[in-house]
Order: structure tokens, then sequence, then C-alpha cells
């Protein structure tokens, strides 16, 4: 990798659109408004688990103002999914439904109102059956069958390596616990919505407030059984997705289907309501977790039992639950590891990718470990994770190959930001420090369809003024990558910032990406991107090597111009450049470019060894907290956050996102953030009784960035997305432990919950 | 029946006519087509609809749009002059404190708010001022920053 002055990376730039959002002229889903437009609501299923035996629709038709209403026998009836094979979901339910908030019929009207009240005239005859809501109980014999296996188990892992038994028998210390995460709420703050306009070109235009694009015009195009050409998916600002809106929402192919139906454009966007009870969650899990050590502190084995919320259809699940497993190999050096993993359908809202995918949830049960194992040996919890952190091109247990890895450097920095060895086990009563590291790919992962799931393209096209278009088929929801993706083409291309304009996420003109998710639109896109700016560099260098009768391997672009490498004064702008390339070059400059991710690959199906990621990104945390053992509330004080990104494209977008993860998603996921359900039924389904955190709870962050360079990420760089909020609950729980001497291992950690870990430490 | 009423927002007056129950954040974006006022849960819950009525931030999910006579109502629309961004609408941008921006139209309107009241404000009082208004990308530490960047400017001036 070369090291060298940069011009563009590593600048503070605003983001692109920072502008157009500070004046509310920025254009969100929810904003766009098409001449004739009609305005969709869904009937949703009051009932957990139950047969549709009539749907009457004659009413809400005659209902003045009412357009179209569709039920399944409008829809083409096939299953959805990410993962083919498991597909199971239908867009319109049509013979049973399997959660409250599950999609009977739709409606579109004049407007909204009408709409509503047309839903109250649909008339569905249920009849209820029995529903099961615990996955464990869901196991059970007998339970309630949600789809047809018998026991409710959707998907079982087992992943062996090496071997456990010996692990265990040579262990001079073993530790075991259990784990418990709970069902979290994206809380994007856009609503999910979709604006649907099918007109007799036969062509339908989607604006949606998704994060993959290109993904949802694959899923629609195949739902609604037309080709990829005839959908395109518009460019609008999302308001946040953090995994969320990965992949298609039902209501984007019902938004499409009431289009279709009544030739009108209709939206659809959910209330807030809806998005409590019907959105995506992170998949709640329960971990039973068995680690041993050497007295040396080397970890040596670790036997992991997972049991996955699936709820009612699959989307996720199977890939988050591998992820928790594959953390127990990849973060530590462990040479023996057992996973078994249950994927249980049950009648709850079904999941999907949630900041961390399947991570937080595992990071929780393996870092409380480590510091029980440290304890155990005393020895000092940072001493034992750097005993046994992974380091710089390592192979793991399980196939992962690892090339930058900055995790020692991250411990040292957030042990010397922090204060941490003055402070750890001294701070007096109700104040403690604790900490936790965290392994996430940082460059997406091939764990999906195959191995095409992990790709990413681009085109750069020269302007005769010197200035360029980036068309990427990746997905801005709010991270910043429409701005890092063009600081990568202006550096690779050799001009400035300002003379990128981006045009990401509209499918008719930009080529495909799988989107944003995985940690991977800087990594994965950033290459394509910067793939393409090389090609388009390279045709540019061809007519100024013409111009100044110099080889083109002696030039190089920079500042806008191109020179002979030595002699700066023998040059050509690249706006003369660009300008001749359109009567002297024969064909106009556009610079191609794809990333399909060479150096990860599908896991094996059977064993699950495999390398599905190109570079992982590494991080430490240190919490400092005070716990008021009269109440049970826990304050944090401060975070410390070390990442290791790779190489910080842009230090001010870098820092938004680790500060956002942590506050915004951990911090909430840590000690507030539940949602609560009855019999199915969520009764927190307000931001009043839904706590996510407000300006008024948030502590101090100090941001660290350790640049490890990464061998094959643009110019160095790696993910931060996820990572941020990955490791925070944990810090902050071991943080509690150094303060009052119990842990609380289901989340949140309540005051009710600490109070009562207090009592039974009293007995 | 609908009512006539006449709303003076951003300075301009417009007459309408508009149903009873109809909102302000509803009137505002569908009648008036001021669409960077946002509607994040529509039970004032989010703050995402925040405007400036007579020199409070309310949320207009809240107010009844025949409840606005005579009264003199801000939008985001209404803080730049021109290319002339307002301070708070460039402290939001450099400081890194936008990043879906969904809540940012109406976390500036609540800090302007602010501001226009107490030029000088502590950090527990930007708190204050934005507590209503929830951000699920930044965790704040930006916003609360910018603000207390664009108070600074605007004392300058």
């Amino acid at each position: 990798m070369e090291e060298r002055k940069f011009v563009v990376i590593g600048q503070e730039f605003p983001r692109v659109d920072a502008r157009v959002k500070a004046t509310g002229e920025g254009r969100f889903v929810s904003d766009i408004q098409l001449p004739g437009m009609l305005y969709g609501k869904v009937l949703r299923s009051p009932y957990p688990h139950a047969k549709i035996l009539n749907i009457d629709i004659s009413e809400a038709e005659r209902l003045p103002g009412v357009k179209t209403v569709a039920t399944a026998k409008d829809s083409s009836r096939k299953k959805f999914c990410l993962f083919p094979h498991l597909a199971n979901n239908l867009i319109l339910q049509d013979e049973r439904v399997r959660y409250v908030g599950d999609q009977v019929a739709a409606v579109a009207a004049v407007d909204e109102d009408i709409a509503e009240e047309a839903l109250g005239l649909i008339k569905v005859d249920y009849e209820e059956l029995p529903a099961v809501f615990d996955p464990e109980e869901a196991m059970k014999p007998g339970a309630p069958k949600i789809h047809r296996e018998e026991n409710n188990v959707a998907v079982h892992i087992l992943r062996n390596f090496g071997d456990v038994e010996r692990g265990f028998s040579e262990s001079d210390v073993i530790v075991e616990g259990k784990f418990k995460s709970p069902a979290v709420a994206h809380c994007c703050m856009e609503p999910r919505g979709c604006v649907a306009s099918f007109d007799y070109y036969g062509k339908l235009t989607v604006w949606s407030t998704t994060q993959t694009p290109h993904v949802l015009r694959q899923e629609l195009a195949t739902i609604l059984e037309i080709p990829f050409n005839k959908v395109r998916v518009m460019r609008a600002h999302v308001g946040g997705g953090f995994g969320a809106r990965m992949g298609i929402d039902p209501i984007d192919a019902i938004a499409s289907i009431l289009s279709m139906k009544s030739r009108k454009p209709v939206r659809v966007v959910n209330t807030r309501e809806e998005e409590f009870i019907s959105s995506r969650i992170r998949y709640p899990m329960a971990i039973e977790l068995k680690s041993g050590a050497k007295k040396n502190g080397k970890l040596v084995v670790r036997e992991a039992k997972v049991i996955t919320d699936n709820g009612a259809y699959n989307n996720q699940a199977s890939t988050i639950t591998g992820n928790a497993c594959s953390k127990l190999s990849q973060l530590y050096a462990v040479p023996n590891i057992k996973f078994e993993g249950f994927v249980v359908y049950t009648n709850n809202v079904y999941g999907g990718a949630f900041r961390g995918y399947g991570n937080p949830q595992i990071t929780l049960a393996i870092e409380t470990q480590m510091d029980e194992l440290a304890e155990r040996l005393g020895m000092d919890p940072a001493e034992i994770r750097l005993i046994n952190a992974n380091q710089p091109n390592t192979l793991t247990a399980s196939g992962c190959e690892i090339t930058s890895c900055g995790l020692s450097e991250c411990i040292h920095e957030v042990v010397d930001h922090s204060g941490w060895k003055t402070k750890k086990g001294k701070m007096g009563k109700g104040r403690g420090i604790g900490m936790a590291v965290m392994i996430h790919g940082g460059s997406g992962v091939k764990a999906y369809w195959g191995d095409n799931c992990n790709f990413s393209s681009a085109i750069v096209k020269m302007n005769n003024d010197g200035t360029a278009d980036l068309f990427s088929g990746s997905g801005e929801i709010g991270q910043g990558s429409d701005t890092v993706l063009a600081q990568i083409a202006a550096e690779e291309l050799g001009v400035l910032f300002e003379d990128i304009n981006i045009v990401s996420g509209d499918t008719d003109i930009t080529p495909a990406c799988c989107g944003a998710w995985g940690s991977r639109q800087t990594f994965t896109a950033g290459n394509a991107v910067k793939y393409a700016a090389a090609d388009a560099k390279r045709q540019l260098l061809q007519v100024a090597a013409n111009l100044l009768e110099a080889r083109i391997e002696d030039l190089e672009a920079k500042n806008r111009k191109i020179y002979v490498k030595g002699s700066p004064e023998r040059a050509v702008s690249i706006v003369q450049a660009a300008s001749t390339s359109y009567t002297h070059l024969g064909t106009p400059i556009i610079g191609k470019g794809i990333n399909d991710d060479p150096w990860s690959y599908m896991p094996d199906p059977k064993t699950g060894y495999g390398n599905v990621t190109s570079a992982y990104a590494f991080a430490a945390q240190v919490a400092e907290v005070e716990v008021d053992t009269e109440t049970g509330l826990v304050k944090v004080i401060k975070l410390t956050c070390a990442h290791d990104l790779g190489r910080t494209i842009n230090p001010l977008l870098a820092r938004g996102q680790v500060v956002g993860g942590v506050l915004s998603t951990g911090l909430g996921y840590a000690l507030t953030e539940n949602l609560i359900r009855e019999n199915g039924k969520v009764l927190n389904r307000n931001f009043l009784d839904y706590k996510i955190l407000t300006a008024l709870d948030v502590c101090d962050v100090e941001c660290i960035f350790v640049e490890s360079n990464d061998p094959n990420g643009p110019f160095g760089a790696k993910g931060v997305g996820e990572p941020a909020m990955i490791p925070s609950a944990v810090a902050i729980s071991n943080a509690i432990y150094d303060a009052i001497g119990v842990r609380v291992s289901e989340l949140p950690i309540t005051p009710e919950k600490i109070l009562k870990a207090l009592r039974e430490k009293k007995g | 029946m609908k009512h006539q009423i006449r709303l003076n927002v951003n300075g301009a007056d417009y007459d309408l006519l508009v149903e009873p129950r109809k909102t302000l954040l509803d009137v505002i974006r569908n009648d008036l087509g001021l669409i960077g006022t946002k509607k994040g849960c529509n039970t004032g819950e989010c703050g995402a609809c925040t405007v400036i009525m007579d020199g409070k931030a309310v949320n207009a999910c809240l107010v009844l749009a025949v409840q606005v006579k005579e009264k003199k109502i801000m939008t985001i629309e209404g803080l730049a002059e021109s290319e002339k961004l307002h301070p708070l609408q460039e402290a939001f941008i450099h400081h890194g404190a936008i990043q879906c921006g969904y809540c940012t139209p109406g976390m500036i309107m609540s800090a302007k708010a602010l501001l226009d009241k107490k030029p000088n404000p502590e950090e527990g009082e930007i708190k204050e001022a934005i507590a209503g208004n929830l951000c699920r990308c930044t965790g704040y530490l930006s916003i609360i920053e910018a603000i207390k960047s664009a108070a600074k400017t605007e004392r300058s001036v």
C-alpha cells in the first residue's frame, strides 16, 4: 500500500447533502408529491395467529374517494426473503396471519383520512389459532406450529472447530453464563415509506426509504414478475436505516400493487405506531456461553448455544445467528469452538438487520466472560485481552483471514486515554470503569444468496470542464457514503472534492451495488469508485501523454493537473485533457469499476469454515459509570472509544459514525431500549413509552482513530458504521460490575434489574 | 365545514380554507408546500415538526391550523436569506450535526427559539431546549456543539 500525501482523503468535508438538509430543501420519500397521487394504507392483523376465512372489501370499495383495494388476490403470491430457499413471507397474506401487524389488505384513496376510513370497512373473518411468543416454548413438543416445521426451528446451525472437549479438559479456569438481548426497534426518524408510480410504458418508478436500491429493484421485479428494466428505484433522502431498510419491506410492494391497479401514483408511509409494531427489529437472542482459559490467560475453548427469536417469517436470522457464532473465534485467538444456534419461529414480528448484526448480542457474552476470566486469574481486564487479541495476518479457527488488525493498538489507546490504570477498581463507592472490545466485518460479508452478494460497481464520467460525474449504486441513508465516495473519486482522479458530482441510488442510471449494509460502503463501494476513477484517469493520462509528448507511465494527476513525475512544470490541466479528449480521443472518457470482493468467499455450507469478509474492523471502548445503589440508576459519565477503521477518509463523518453509534444506538441498547410485548402486542408503541435517548441523557465521548491501513481497502480504509455500537453495552455492564460488584446479564440494564441484583448479592 | 383562516408564515400571509381538524403541520406541508417541516410521529413526541410560533418552539402536529389566527409562524424555510444561510444552519453543516437530516429542521428551529431568547445559553439550557427533538443518528453531541458555535457567531455579528 502506497504511503503518500493525500489531497482529499483525510479532509473534514461537510456532507455533500448538508446544505439541502439544513435548509429544509432536501426531499425525503414522505415529501414526494406527484400529480394525481393517491394515499395508501395497510390493514394489519389484530391477532398474533389466525386463519383468514374471508375478506370482504365491497363496502370499502364503495366508499367515495377510494380508488382501489388490494388483497393477496391482486399479488403474485410469490414468497420473498433475501435467502430465496427460506422464503415464506407474502406481500399480503392469503390464508394465515402470524403476528399482530401482519399485512392483510391495502387501500388507495384520494386522501389519507378516506384511506384510513376504508380500512375500517374491510371485513375480515378470522379464526384465531393458538400462538406462541417465547422461542424456547415454541421448540417444545405440542407448541403451536407456525410454519411447516414441527418444532418451529427454521434454521439449525452447528459449528465445530478444533476439539472442545479437550479444550475444556486443558483449561485451568472455566466460566459459564446466560445472557439475554431484547427486541429493539430501529426508530429511524423518518417512518418507512414508498411512493410508487406505474405508467403506460409499463414502467414502475419507486421512491423508497431503502438502504439497498438495487436489491430492492431486484426483489420488486421478482415479486411483481417484471424485468429489472421495468423497475426504477429512485433517489431520495432517507431518514435513517440502521439495517431496518436492507431489502424489501412489504409496503414497497403494496404501494407498487396499488399503483399498478389504480394506474395512479400511490404513497404509503407508516405511522409511527406501525413502525413500532410491524417494522424490523433487532433479533432477540438467548445465549449460553462457556469459556475456558489457561493460567497464563490464554483462551483455549468456547462453547455457545444461541436461541434466536425469528419471529413470524424468515428474513435474516440465519446469517445474524451465524455472525454471532463467527465472533467466538474471530475476536480472540481461540483454537476450539463449538456453536449451536436455533432460529425459532414465534408469533412476534420478524426481525432484520440492525447495526451490529448479531454481534452486540454475542459480544455481551464474550466480553463479560473476558472480565470474569481476568478476575478469576487475578489479571487486569486489559491485559487478558491483549494476551488473546488477534494480530494482523492471522488465520482463525473458523477460516477467517484477518489482514489489517489494530485491535491491540485500540486497547492501548483506550487504556491511555481513559486513565484506566489509575481508575480500574479504585474509583470509590458507586463508580466504576469497564472495557470491551470487538471485531466486525468492515467490508460487507459473503453469506447471502451466493458469491455475488457483496459487489459494487461505479462509473466516472469526465465533463469537458474538468469536473466529473460519479455514478454509484450505493445507498446513502445518512451515514455519509456519498461524501466519502466523492472524496475517494476525487483523490484517485486528481481533482478537487468539489469537482465531483455524485449520483447514487437511482437504479436506472447507476450500475448495480448491493447497497448499504455490513459497514461495506467505504470499502466495497469505495473500491469500485476508486477503480472507476482510475480507469477514467488512465484515459485522461493518455490524452495528456500526447499533449506533453511524454510516456503515460511517467505522468501523475493531482490537484487538477497532470504532470511529468519529477518535473511538475511539464503539465497540462485536467480541464485541458478532459476537453481535448472530446475532439482527440474519439471516445468520451467514462471510467468503469467493479469490486466483486475477490478476497472473501462463501463459507462451506456444512462446516461454516471460510473467510466471509475481506477486511475486519476492530474497536476497544472504555465506559465510566456512576451507579446510584438506592435507585438503581446508572449514569454513564464518559465513553472512550478507539476504532481501527484502516484509514480515516473523513474525520468529521467518521466521528459522526462513532459518537452517533455509541450514544444513539449503543447507550440505549445498554440501558433503556426494549420492545415490551404481551401476547404478541407491542405495549410501548410510541416514543413516550419506548425510550430512545434524548440530548439530556447523553455523555461525553472521546474518539480515537487507529489507522491500520488495510492492504485491500481504498487508500487503506475499512468500515466503521456498525462497530461503533457493538462493544458499548458490555463496556457499560463491565463498568457497573467495577462500581457495585453485580452483573445484569439481560439487557437493558434497568434500575429494577440493578436493585434486584444488589438484593440477591446481599442474600 | 371548512374555515377561512389567514396564516402568517415566514413573513407572508396566506388565506386558506381548512377543515377544523387539520393540524398546522399538515397545512404547512400540504397546503403551503413547505416540506422542510417533517412528520416523524404526528403525536408530539419526536419534535421533527418543530416550528416557531410567536417566538416559541412548538410541535406543529399538536396545533390545529384554525388555532393559529393572528400568530406569526416561522419554518425552516424562513431562516436563510436567499444564498446566505442562518448561522445555525452553517454551524450544523460544519460541525457534522446532520446525518440523515430528518430531525434537522426541527432541531434547528428549537435551537433558534432558544437563541432568540437567550443569546448566550449554558450547555444545560441547550440540552433542555432540544430535549424534545429526537435524533437517532448523531448522539446529539455535534448538535450541541453546533448550537454553541452558532450562538457565538450570532453574538459577534
